[in-house]
């Protein structure tokens, strides 16, 4: 698997259903999750991952499989949708467990502290949404995540946008 | 005034930075006879009520950790269930995070100044501060310490009726860290490591290493 989609919307979704497609098509080895019959709880903060479990969510559900896939993956494209503004919960929720991908200690990176990484792992994410959002602030989020994450954004698209998504896939 | 708070952290109550915050902050805000009810998105059987409180108030406090730049999903879930309002309500802010500096929370803010209008309420601006990780773990006088600035907002709020702008960029500083600053955190990386692995032993009764790499095999 070189491309991972992970989708938080059900695949009968119209919209997504025809995009996934065309994503699946046109990337190299892609893989398709869908969430929506998968139980992902949200993050509940309690730092065990980085102090009492370090690197293991201690919540047992189906994301750890999935965080396993972000590892393998050359690059993650989340499918989505929004709500007032901003990703829908539930993909909120993918990002947030993703911690245990990083370790509690600290760097100073231009100036700026950040978490160092548990894995050397170059983390690319691409976001495909629909729903009203403001696109310019969709990307500040995910440049910012990433760049926490000691990874790449690869841009957030509305999904009539998805050429654009496909290009800089392709030559993530 | 009366101030309804909403506590948006899913961490449990006992263990939450976020509401050792509020106490301080509140105890600033009610020392001039206002009064508060505060609720928590961690006792999900509560949302209905929550709802309600939310339906029936016009100054409404939202206080926050910051969950991957941004607020946490478990808050996102739940704003996602409330009826949008006739446009009276006001709702302010308070964000802290772990990391020092202010310009850490700025991509946040700027989501949270847009949010009210979605549920059909007034921005009334956002009180943010880092630096906050330590507060549950440190001895009870140096939380105290930590924690006097938000009385000291809490008295402000009370005064203002919001969170100026201009007042709250100054409680958020360092905006940046100075280059001398800097300069001791990376000097001072193996007495930081020791403090986080004597934390996680003394609090999490732990005694693996914090850099553990348990899929290290999976990597690719």
């Amino acid at each position: 698997m070189e491309y991972l989609i992970v989708s938080t919307l059900p695949p009968q979704h119209e919209g997504a259903a025809e995009l996934i497609g065309q994503l699946a098509e046109t990337l190299p080895q892609a893989e398709v999750v869908y969430t929506q019959q998968m139980k992902i709880s949200a993050c509940l903060g309690c730092n065990s991952c980085w102090l009492k479990t370090p690197g293991r969510c201690p919540i047992h559900d189906d994301y750890e499989p999935l965080m396993l896939k972000f590892l393998q993956a050359k690059a993650v494209v989340f499918v989505c949708d929004t709500k007032l503004g901003f990703l829908s919960y539930q993909a909120k929720n993918l990002f947030d467990r993703i911690l245990p991908l990083a370790t509690m200690y600290l760097t100073i990176v231009d100036g700026q502290m950040r978490h160092i990484p548990r894995y050397h792992k170059n983390l690319a994410a691409a976001v495909l949404y629909t729903g009203q959002s403001d696109n310019a602030y969709l990307n500040r989020w995910l440049a910012r995540a990433m760049l926490n994450l000691h990874g790449v954004s690869l841009g957030a698209y509305p999904f009539e946008e998805k050429g654009a998504a496909l290009d800089a896939l392709a030559h993530c | 005034m009366h101030l309804l708070i909403v506590s948006c952290t899913p961490r449990a109550v006992a263990a939450s930075n976020t509401d050792k915050i509020l106490t301080a902050f509140c105890e600033g805000f009610e020392a001039q006879g206002n009064t508060t009810e505060r609720y928590y998105l961690a006792r999900r059987d509560t949302w209905p009520q929550i709802r309600d409180a939310f339906a029936q108030n016009d100054d409404v406090l939202f206080a926050l950790p910051l969950f991957v730049e941004c607020v946490p999903g478990m808050m996102l879930e739940f704003l996602e269930t409330l009826t949008p309002k006739a446009g009276k309500t006001k709702i302010s802010f308070l964000l802290q995070g772990g990391f020092v500096e202010g310009c850490q929370l700025r991509c946040c803010e700027a989501y949270l100044e847009t949010l009210p209008a979605y549920l059909g309420c007034i921005y009334n601006g956002t009180l943010l501060k880092g630096g906050m990780f330590g507060v549950s773990f440190v001895p009870d006088q140096q939380r105290e310490k930590v924690l006097a600035p938000f009385v000291q907002a809490g008295t402000q709020f009370a005064q203002d009726g919001c969170f100026d702008k201009q007042k709250a960029n100054e409680f958020a500083q360092p905006e940046y860290l100075s280059k001398g600053k800097a300069l001791v955190l990376r000097l001072s990386k193996p007495v930081q490591k020791m403090v986080f692995r004597k934390i996680a032993k003394e609090k999490m009764h732990s005694t693996e290493p914090l850099d553990a790499k348990p899929f290290l095999q999976v990597v690719k």
